[in-house]
């Protein structure tokens, strides 16, 4: 049987022989994009007898949308307060001293089961040398409020898919969408969940330092986001996918659709957001021409993302 | 020295009828209790030009038509149907190539001199091998038998062409022992761009091919051998002038072991085992196309492995044969297009999202002499096939939902009838049979194809396609002359073609828009041929064949690639030592052409070849030199199946060189 032997041996050597390796799909599609599911602590605040924690993905905050789970310890109890009436406003000095917020959260709801406030934020610029973000938090225990403001880093948004665009309306409102998932898109139908959020302007003139009112946010509701996504790539000749399905809002307040990415690489989501009668907020239709050697012309309202 | 005569299945006059290019000698194999491996001696050679690729030697016959997409690689169409309808095998393995874009059909990893015969099987009497519409075709390689006076044996082939430069040796040799046996080929070609007919050159033709082969075989008893089989085939730098892209590398390894059994006594003859294994890596190249937008990377790999087993049965007038074939084929096809702005991320997709094919089937095949004049061949197969694609995902973006696993069951049967007397003979058959889609068909994603200039999407929903098949033929044969008319007639239900899809934009710069593979209704195939031999003289012969085919799909629209109305007709004259013949061919203008697949009406064309051989010997060896001209005047054509309408070579004087060792 050593022919057997030579025969083996031959073909093992020309198994392993290839000349061009075969692609690692999995490495190749997590190249651009890394995907975070575990929650960690972001930061962490001690004022008093109280500390706060506040989990994000990743232990880092980062431009765009961030989902925070926070918890309040009495360090003397070692006891954490439950159910409490927590409130969550985050506050960006830029360079000029401007101070404005970002979509958030205000009323952080209690989660029985996991035990942990829920609330989110999106931030719209990273920390820097002119830029800082604080955040102010309060919360009542045993009938006496407290408040706790504290410094954050905000850091540079390195996941394109979660990238996030802000907006004046066609109403004169500002408006802000953050792309919430997928974190690493395949080549392949995908869930597309994008947060939209508008600046509610103040009626009432401005109270005392940090006054809510001054920097208040709210969900769109019932909106659409008519979603066409192409490849931006000259070379690509705006390229677009089949089957996409635009985002509507759903239970969770987010706005869910499917995105088919047809090959890696770069794409851009162009949006028209309609409110609930079909009114153009912001937006324009793009051409579907296949245009090989042109770079693909965007609406008004879109995001870039890669992967 | 008892004879054992083994009638193989299905053939017999019928093959005959389907005037392939096998003799009909060649088909009732006799073994001999030594000659454990069956010796053929059959060239493959045409009557025009003793040394031809393998390409060349199957357009010798009637049912084999070519779609071209250069110099190279020819995909044979078998009764005007394409390789996706055909089960294309070497010594009844499977092998499936790695180009998305068809660059290599089968045929191409093989050279003529480690081929003995390429059998070829209309129809349902081809799904022995595998479940098929149009039939089967397989490329038999050369085995050379035990303990043969001549231990050693061996020939050399040379040749020139001037047309395209094209210049190649082939050398091969085998050892004849009691208990072993060695056949060996080398062979290289290659070949410069080639010129039309307008003598202007046709770029990126070029091509360079490097062939060899072994194969070992040991007599483990006296009525057992053992075989170990190995083909590797490289070729390089081969230009595809219609394609927008070539080939760079594309590597073949092709191996087998064979266990061998005869039985002396009762009903069963011969049970002939074989494992099998091939890998294949077909890398396309785009840098010799400047002119290109985009620069892109499109490997491909292919491995099957697989078990072919049969038993032969004979008992009076009946004979019969078992055969169990099971495959596995992973095909991979990458794309990677490359921004202009190469800094920036490239972007990636499968072309073939690493598919699974499964086959298993049990094959039948049977014939029984009714009476002297008369026999009966029925048969069938039970197959299952089996897809798997491992990034379904790639598939959903058009399909959503569709299963990343499915399961086909596929039946074929066949019977005919053959009545042979006095010099006539006739026969009715008739057939049925399922296929499964191809990896293409099936999974494929975003595959350009550069004829109808379309991205072609799979769908792995697709129905079986179902074959409806009748055949006839008649025919005389005296000592002067013969004649046989055959015709042969699909109805093919669940017709997969590609169709213009609404959704989707094309990924390809030179496409137009996409087209997903779909179900016609039906299709329905006509093919006729008519083929005649007369001997003037002793030593004029003259040989003439018309083909006529017809397809429709079921708004009685054209199908793409059937064959107009052809003709071929030689005269050979032997003198001597000398040999001369010349032939015209051609087809007649192609009426019924397919604008909705891309065609556009091909004008008729017709070409004059001559060819002069002569025999002499140097010291014991005989050695034959051809000289001969194709298109000798220096018509400018393409065919309805040049893909493009590529221009066909111009005049082409050949040369060559034989001698036997
Ligand atoms: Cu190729």
């Amino acid at each position: 049987m050593r022919l057997l032997h030579l025969y083996v041996i031959a073909v093992f050597v020309m198994v392993v022989s290839c000349t061009i390796d075969k692609t690692d799909y999995e490495a190749e599609i997590s190249t651009e994009t890394t995907e975070y599911i575990d929650f960690e602590e972001a930061t962490s605040i001690t004022s008093g007898d109280y500390t706060i924690s506040i989990e994000a993905l990743n232990g880092s905050l980062y431009k765009g949308y961030n989902e925070l789970r926070l918890k309040i310890t009495n360090t003397q109890t070692n006891v954490d307060l439950e159910n409490s009436e927590v409130a969550f406003l985050p506050i960006m000095t830029d360079a000029n001293g401007n101070k404005v917020s970002c979509p958030h959260e205000y009323n952080l709801p209690f989660d029985a089961t996991e035990e942990y406030y829920k609330g989110y934020a999106v931030f719209t610029d990273e920390s820097d040398t002119t830029v800082s973000w604080q955040l102010y938090i309060g919360f009542v225990d045993n009938d006496q409020s407290y408040m706790i403001d504290h410094t954050i880093t905000v850091e540079e948004q390195t996941n394109l898919n979660l990238n996030m665009t802000a907006f004046t309306g066609n109403d004169n409102e500002q408006y802000f969408i953050a792309l919430v998932s997928p974190q690493s898109p395949n080549v392949a139908e995908n869930d597309l969940v994008a947060g939209i959020y508008k600046y509610n302007q103040p009626t009432d003139p401005s109270g005392t330092f940090p006054d809510p009112s001054q920097f208040s946010y709210s969900i769109v509701q019932n909106h659409t986001l008519l979603l066409d996504p192409r490849m931006p790539e000259p070379s690509m000749g705006n390229h677009s996918s089949p089957n996409n399905e635009d985002l509507t809002q759903q239970s969770d307040g987010l706005y869910h659709g499917v995105v088919n990415y047809t090959m890696t690489g770069n794409w851009t989501l162009n949006f028209i957001l309609q409110d609930e009668n079909g009114q153009t907020i912001k937006g324009t239709e793009v051409s579907t021409e296949f245009t090989p050697g042109i770079e693909g012309e965007k609406s008004e309202l879109y995001i870039d993302i890669l992967f | 020295m008892k004879r054992i005569t083994l009638a193989i299945l299905l053939l017999g006059i019928f093959a005959n009828a389907q005037n392939t290019p096998i003799k009909k000698d060649t088909l009732n194999v006799v073994l001999d209790e030594v000659i454990v491996i069956a010796a053929k001696k059959k060239k493959i050679e045409t009557e025009m030009k003793m040394a031809v690729s393998v390409d060349e030697f199957l357009a010798s016959s009637d049912n084999i038509s070519f779609i071209k997409r250069g110099a190279y690689a020819w995909e044979p169409l078998l009764n005007n149907m394409s390789t996706e309808r055909s089960t294309v095998t070497i010594d009844g393995m499977h092998i499936f190539g790695a180009c998305t874009d068809k660059m290599d059909p089968v045929t191409s990893y093989v050279e003529s001199n480690n081929l003995s015969d390429i059998e070829i099987k209309s129809g349902q009497e081809g799904s022995m091998h595998g479940a098929t519409v149009a039939g089967s075709i397989n490329l038999k390689r050369k085995s050379t038998s035990f303990g043969l006076n001549k231990k050693w044996n061996g020939g050399y082939q040379t040749g020139y062409e001037f047309n395209n430069d094209q210049f190649f040796n082939l050398g091969k040799l085998s050892y004849s022992g009691d208990k072993l046996v060695v056949d060996g080929s080398v062979s290289y070609r290659r070949a410069e761009n080639y010129t039309d007919g307008n003598n202007d050159e046709v770029e990126h033709s070029q091509y360079k091919k490097f062939n060899a082969s072994l194969g070992v075989a040991y007599k483990t008893s006296p009525l057992s051998s053992v075989r170990v089989d190995a083909i590797f085939d490289k070729a390089k730098d081969v230009g595809y002038p219609a394609l927008p892209m070539d080939l760079s590398l594309s590597r073949a390894l092709i191996t087998s072991v064979a266990y061998k059994r005869f039985f002396e006594d009762g009903p069963i003859k011969v049970w002939d085992t074989k494992i099998y294994f091939n890998a294949i890596e077909h890398y396309m190249d785009d840098t010799t196309r400047p002119e290109n937008l985009v620069h892109m990377d499109m490997p491909g790999w292919s491995t099957t492995y697989g078990l072919v087993s049969k038993v032969n049965f004979k008992k009076d007038d009946y004979a019969s044969e078992v055969q169990l074939n099971a495959y596995n084929n992973l095909s991979i096809a990458e794309m990677r297009m490359y921004p202009q702005d190469r800094s920036e991320r490239t972007m990636f997709a499968y072309s073939w999202p690493w598919v699974t094919t499964s086959y298993a089937g049990l094959s039948m095949s049977n014939s029984l002499d009714v009476s002297n004049i008369s026999q009966l061949n029925f048969g069938g197969t039970l197959g299952l096939n089996y897809n798997y694609s491992k990034y379904v995902e790639f598939n959903w973006i058009f399909h959503p939902g569709a299963p990343q696993k499915k399961t086909r069951f596929l039946p074929n049967i066949y019977a005919s009838y053959q009545l042979n007397m006095s010099g006539f003979d006739f026969s009715v058959g008739g057939g049925y049979g399922h296929r499964a889609p191809s990896v293409s068909e099936g999974y494929g994603y975003y595959i350009y194809n550069s004829f109808d200039r379309y991205d072609y999407i799979g769908d792995p929903d697709l129905k079986n396609e179902v074959s409806y098949e009748v055949n006839a033929s008649a025919g005389f044969k005296n000592k002067r002359a013969s004649i046989q008319a055959q015709a042969n007639y699909f109805y093919i239900q669940d017709y997969i073609i590609g169709r213009i899809l609404s959704t989707g934009s094309p990924m390809n710069y030179q496409s137009v828009g996409v087209k997903g593979y779909t179900s016609l209704d039906y299709a329905t195939l006509f093919n006729f041929s008519l083929n005649g031999s007369y001997a003037i003289l002793q030593d004029l012969h003259w040989k003439g064949s018309l083909t006529y085919a017809r397809g429709l799909d079921e708004n009685k629209n054209n199908l793409p690639f059937i064959r107009p109305l052809s003709y071929q007709t030689s005269l050979h004259f032997s003198y001597g030592k000398f040999g001369f013949l010349t032939s015209l061919n051609g087809d007649l203008k192609q009426v019924d052409y397919s604008p909705e697949y891309g065609e556009d009406e091909t004008p008729a064309y017709s070409n004059w070849n001559v060819s002069a051989d002569y025999t002499f010997f140097i010291k014991d060896h005989k050695t034959v030199l051809q000289v001969g001209a194709e298109n000798i005047f220096n018509t400018y054509y393409s065919t309805y199946a040049d893909w493009g309408n590529i221009p066909r070579m111009g005049r082409n004087v050949f040369t060559s060189l034989k001698i036997d060792l």
